[in-house]
């Protein structure tokens, strides 16, 4: 248990320590001037700071110190474009991806796995087929082409659903949580419901985008595993101890089933968090996605740099929590002693 | 009385578009208190016709009987939720491989109880309930022969050594007092002392509570020991079937007679580091095997009539499947 934790803990913070040293190296191999890339700012003679005197003295070490430094202090440089702190601007940035990533694999969770048991359970039937090739058209649409339709058809052509941004821009809902259904219903707007009403407008159509995929990659994996549990002899001896099936199910296939799906669902989220990204970014959506691609357009190299740190810690944060948690609930796997 | 009656069992499966007979009109009868030995060498089906009898079969699996009933009650008609109450009270089965058949993912203490039938648990509330379970789990598991019960319950089928894993599995075999125990060899891995203790209780379930045994085995010693009858099976078919002794003395089939011979432990005056008596060959695999009786091209005996499938015949209780069964003159008397 111990060992597992600091073993995964260690994993994490190595893993972490090598993604800082590449986002400090892209300061250099971005054109232009590495201290201005990395902060954003100018080096003059009087600039004030460790980090400035190190770029002066040239001495590498010591600036990935100081730089490591400063983004502890959340000191993470200055936009190019906007010339705001760019710490700030992410933390604007972030709930609502953190939103739409939320609602989408809930949805995709909450549909994938119970449709993946039965198709499991089905196997082989007319049922297991039908949602073996639903998935399989699913699994194949592009992200961003399948956006654009949603926008082309539910937008465009029915007039249903809006088609850009978070919220309307009549309802001015202060921000405070950042998440905006949280806020909404925080707020004391005077239009509390047709706000609300109006937010979840806007969530359908990127949440859809998002899940669409993810929904059938859960319903593979799902069915995959409970086939082969079904499989397995202790579940044939379950079934010849005469336990009715709902014992055997509850009991011995859904742990068994779980306990191999989760590693997989694991490996999931930069799936997931990469199809976000593009989903904001047809959909307008102010996350984090659609502002590093706005970064990107704009040749913001500070701005690139930290959201590509922050979206790759994110990922391999939650990536490995899962990890570790499947391996810790996982009785049998606690004789393979590494990770 | 007849518990289990199987005639002319058939298991089919498919292979490379050929369907194989992986079992070939096997027959096997058990009677109500007996203890019976079903024989044969590794592959030869012997666990097949435990599964098939169990349900345990994975469907592709073609299954074909003359009969297969369970005290007159069909069982390849019957349906699942019948067949389920069959296995949940009176069929109990112990598999080959215990740490397979059990969940890698549960504590044994929790596959134990839930095997537990509810009319055995006593109380009313939950936790009466809970206490009662783990009673009749720790006696149970003191009767299997395992001392630390409540170790061996909080942890995990992996972490224990495979023959606590068996006891288990015979355990919760037991615990629904079956009126019949189909043990497919179920002292594998054990060391002489529990092996004895495990067939002691066998034996005494047998005669104690009437239990009938279906023991399958190659441990020729452990199946004198305590066998009252015993059928052969070779390669998908079974060769001969009878009492114990008389099958023993007088085998009829040569490959039963092989079979007997290759025991040291039954023949007293074998000499020191004389070589073993053996059949010449190994058993066919499943994709070429012989027509008609298939000990045919390793059978002594064997003449050209062999490729035709012999039919079984009764002398006594003694059923044997030869054209030329041996201590029988030409008419076929002893």
């Amino acid at each position: 248990m111990l060992n597992t934790l600091v073993r995964y803990f260690n994993l994490i913070v190595i893993t972490l320590f090598i993604l800082l040293l590449i986002s400090f190296s892209l300061a250099y191999f971005f054109p232009g001037d590495p201290y201005t890339n990395l902060t954003g700012k100018m080096l003059l003679a009087d600039t004030d700071g460790p980090l400035a005197a190190a770029f002066r003295e040239g001495n590498v070490l010591q600036q990935f110190w100081y730089y490591v430094q400063n983004l502890t202090m959340g000191n993470w440089g200055h936009s190019f474009s906007s010339a705001l702190p760019l710490y700030d601007q992410i933390f604007q940035t972030l709930p609502a991806t953190l939103e739409l990533t939320f609602y989408a694999s809930t949805l995709s969770l909450v549909i994938g796995i119970p449709c993946g048991m039965l198709a499991g359970f089905l196997h082989h039937k007319k049922t297991d087929y039908t949602f073996m090739s639903m998935s399989m058209v699913m699994v194949s649409f592009p992200v961003f082409w399948l956006a654009l339709l949603l926008i082309l058809i539910f937008s465009l052509q029915l007039n249903l659903l809006p088609m850009s941004g978070r919220l309307s821009l009549l309802y001015d809902i202060p921000e405070t949580s950042g998440f905006v259904l949280i806020d909404i219903i925080n707020s004391s707007h005077p239009d509390r419901d047709a706000a609300l009403y109006d937010a979840i407008q806007h969530l359908i159509l990127p949440t859809i985008a998002v899940s669409f995929i993810t929904t059938a990659v859960f319903l593979r994996t799902t069915r995959r595993a409970i086939v082969d549990v079904m499989a397995t002899e202790y579940i044939k001896t379950a079934q010849t101890r005469g336990l009715p099936f709902y014992v055997i199910f509850s009991r011995h296939v859904l742990r068994n089933a779980m306990l191999s799906i989760l590693p997989l669902l694991a490996i999931q989220i930069s799936t997931l968090v990469t199809n976000v990204m593009i989903v904001e970014t047809v959909f307008s959506w102010p996350g984090v996605g659609h502002w590093l691609i706005q970064a990107i357009y704009e040749r913001d190299y500070p701005a690139i740099r930290i959201g590509m740190l922050l979206v790759s810690s994110i990922v391999v944060f939650f990536a490995m929590s899962l990890e570790c948690i499947s391996r810790l609930i996982d009785p049998s796997r606690d004789n393979k002693k590494y990770a | 009385m007849i518990l289990l009656d199987i005639k002319n069992l058939t298991l089919e499966i498919e292979s490379n578009g050929v369907l194989v007979k992986a079992l070939d009109k096997a027959s096997l009868i058990l009677e109500e208190g007996e203890i019976r030995a079903l024989v044969g060498e590794s592959g030869s089906g012997k666990s097949l016709i435990v599964k098939a009898i169990s349900g345990a079969l994975p469907p592709q699996w073609i299954v074909t009987a003359d009969r297969m009933t369970w005290r007159g009650q069909n069982l390849l008609t019957m349906t699942r939720a019948e067949r389920r109450k069959i296995m949940r009270r009176d069929i109990a089965v112990v598999f080959q491989d215990p740490v397979a058949a059990l969940d890698p993912s549960a504590t044994l203490q929790e596959q134990l109880t839930e095997s537990i039938p509810e009319e055995f648990v006593a109380g009313t509330w939950f936790w009466q309930k809970r206490r009662s379970r783990l009673d009749i789990a720790h006696s149970l598991l003191h009767k299997v022969g395992i001392k630390d019960t409540e170790y061996c319950m909080a942890h995990y089928a992996h972490e224990l050594p495979v023959d606590i894993c068996q006891k288990f599995m015979i355990a919760m075999a037991l615990v629904s007092q079956p009126t019949v125990l189909i043990a497919d060899d179920p002292t594998r891995g054990m060391e002489t002392n529990t092996k004895r203790q495990i067939l002691s209780l066998f034996k005494n379930l047998n005669k104690t509570r009437d239990l009938s045994i279906l023991f399958v085995s190659h441990d020729l010693v452990a199946i004198s020991s305590m066998a009252d009858t015993m059928t052969v099976l070779y390669c998908g078919q079974t060769v001969e079937d009878g009492p114990f002794q008389s099958v023993r003395k007088k085998p009829f089939h040569p490959y039963t007679k092989a079979l007997m011979d290759s025991a040291p432990s039954f023949s007293p005056d074998l000499q020191p580091k004389s070589a073993l008596i053996a059949l010449g060959g190994t058993i066919p695999t499943l994709q070429h095997l012989p027509i008609g009786c298939r000990l045919g091209p390793r059978c002594p005996r064997a003449q050209k009539k062999c490729v035709e499938t012999p039919v079984s015949r009764k002398i006594n209780q003694h059923t044997y499947r030869c054209h030329f069964p041996m201590h029988l003159d030409d008419k076929g008397i002893l």
